[in-house]
């Protein structure tokens, strides 16, 4: 059973059809399925499928993975209410756009994936300032500081990633503390990351969970 | 022959010197002119010096009339931009906050009786004026399906145009293509005639096949059916669209093609081929920190995939502040060596 109920959410999520995906998680519960193995059997394997096989996909597409985010966020979100025990979190993240960036979607989409996928995810905003994000980052204990920018200036700005990582280096916070960025400019250049300082970088929202998720386990105890 | 009839033959595949070479410095105009973003945005003199002013220094064949891509929305009523020194400005509130917005949005009458309009005709009246009879001038124009996302945002936008409620949807889309054919009318009318329609959602790398060929194929033919697409370029805002160039040509007819950088520039080139004009388009965010000598190479390499068989354009995507004068000098030389016909 368990595994047409897979296959009918997958379908669902892969059309962007959020009508269909709940309907397909009611009619799981009411056929008695735990909220636990919706969110650990059904949703996180969608998405962790979804992230391997970008690459691969020639039809994979921005409102596929930004739909595929909302969904497994939402779905998530909801069967969470419904569990016996609360879940581990894996770890924390803060997360926003770089200063004078205003631009929010990708950001949306690794918020979605990183709910799923059992991290404690912070949204700092737009337009957040490299003092911030740290500030942010030490006051909730998280483990990576990611930072969104759509616009070339605010990738390579003093006041993105490369003041978070002067931040980070003059407050002595590099070991406690990754950073990871993301959006269009990085991924013109492939090697733009380490220019401004990032610790890592997801050429899209989906693939940025997988990284974040491997930058937590680097520094948490 | 002038840099315009070199564009003209390139289009038609007629003989020419050398390809047309088309460069965007905007947001430099400011920093020529000695000015912050602002004060320069804000007069369209400025803009048509600034432009001039680049033209004269690197020697491309084109002028812009674009201020920044916010400038638009503007004419919908956006009143605060977010400018930068070192970048392009943003748009900083959104026209459309809620849905209910949607049903208050206004397409102007006339849009050259905007007030927003007025520093965009005296940049063109004077851009027309300088080099019009012998220089290309470019204009910027978002599509119908694009449109909404500097009006609300793109995350917004997107869950609107994905999950509804779709006669919303409907609403805002025949609203912004009805600017759309306003726009393109006034920008001819002012003398523009190499017009980049953006398109993002015209590329199966935003939206799918499926949704392109359902969604953002009629309301292009929406948007393009008054006006035709005389000077019409197709551009996805750097988003790979060789999939699909070959259905824009036979649906849409458009036939002037803005490659990605990101895109197999050899394979976009023998699908235009000579029914129209392949623009390579340099990957220019490597500018910033690559040698001269990368630079050429890379030009180098462009040319030869593109410049045989003619229907061929070198151009820049994005050009930021940060990319060195002297890979724009390097950049533009080659162009002009390795564009160059025996």
């Amino acid at each position: 059973m368990l595994e047409d109920i897979i296959k009918a959410y997958k379908e669902a999520v892969y059309e962007t059809d959020k009508t269909a995906a709940f309907e397909v998680v009611n009619a799981a519960l009411a056929e008695g399925v735990t909220p636990e193995d919706i969110v650990f059997k059904v949703v996180i394997p969608a998405v962790e499928e979804l992230m391997s096989g970008i690459n691969k996909d020639p039809d994979a597409n921005l409102a596929q993975h930004f739909m595929t985010a909302q969904i497994a966020a939402e779905v998530t979100e909801k069967m969470l209410e419904k569990f016996q025990h609360p879940p581990e979190i894996i770890g924390r993240v803060v997360i926003g756009t770089a200063s004078g960036d205003l631009h929010s979607l990708g950001k949306r989409i690794v918020m979605g994936c990183l709910k799923a996928l059992m991290v404690e995810t912070i949204d700092l905003g737009v337009n957040v300032t490299a003092q911030r994000f740290v500030d942010e980052a030490v006051a909730h204990d998280a483990q990576v500081i990611a930072i969104s920018a759509m616009m070339v200036h605010t990738a390579t700005g003093e006041h993105g990633a490369r003041g978070v990582r002067k931040l980070l280096h003059e407050r002595g916070l590099e070991d406690r503390i990754r950073i990871v960025v993301g959006g269009a400019p990085y991924r013109f250049d492939s090697e733009l990351f380490k220019n401004v300082g990032a610790d890592a970088w997801a050429a899209d929202g989906v693939s940025a969970g997988k990284v974040i998720v491997d930058l937590i386990k680097e520094v948490k105890p | 022959m002038t840099p315009l009839e070199i564009l003209v033959a390139a289009i038609s595949g007629t003989p020419a010197p050398r390809i047309p070479v088309f460069c965007n410095l905007l947001d430099q105009g400011a920093r020529e002119l000695g000015m912050k973003q602002q004060e320069y945005y804000a007069n369209g003199e400025h803009v048509a010096a600034g432009q001039l002013k680049m033209r004269a220094r690197y020697g491309h064949d084109n002028v812009w009339s674009l201020f920044y891509v916010g400038k638009e929305a503007e004419l919908f009523g956006c009143q605060e931009i977010l400018y930068a020194e070192e970048g392009a400005p943003n748009v900083a509130d959104f026209v459309i906050k809620s849905y209910d917005d949607i049903a208050k949005l206004e397409v102007p009458d006339d849009i050259t009786a905007h007030p927003a309009w007025a520093e965009t005709a005296k940049c063109l009246k004077i851009l027309k004026e300088e080099v019009g009879a012998t220089h290309p001038i470019c204009a910027y124009l978002t599509a119908s399906n694009t449109m909404p996302a500097i009006l609300m945002g793109m995350d917004k936008w997107m869950e609107l145009m994905i999950s509804g409620p779709f006669d919303l949807r409907d609403e805002l889309l025949r609203k912004c293509s009805e600017f759309f054919q306003k726009e393109v009318a006034a920008y001819r009318a002012a003398g523009a005639n190499v017009l980049v329609y953006s398109t993002p959602m015209g590329s199966t790398t935003m939206v799918g096949m499926k949704r392109f060929q359902e969604f953002t194929l009629p309301w292009m033919k929406r948007d393009l059916a008054p006006g035709g697409v005389g000077g019409i370029v197709y551009y996805c805002g750097m988003a790979p669209f060789n999939n699909v160039i070959a259905q824009v040509m036979d649906e849409l007819d458009i036939n002037i093609h803005y490659v990605s950088p990101m895109a197999d520039l050899a394979e976009a080139k023998a699908i235009i081929g000579n029914r129209g004009l392949t623009c390579g388009v340099i990957d220019d965010i490597k500018l910033i920190h690559w040698t001269p000598e990368q630079t050429r190479a890379e030009v180098k390499r462009m040319c030869e995939i593109g410049k045989p068989g003619g229907h061929f354009l070198f151009g820049t995507g994005v050009m930021p502040m940060d990319v060195p004068e002297a890979n724009i000098k390097a950049m533009l030389e080659a162009a002009f060596e390795y564009g160059s016909t025996p």
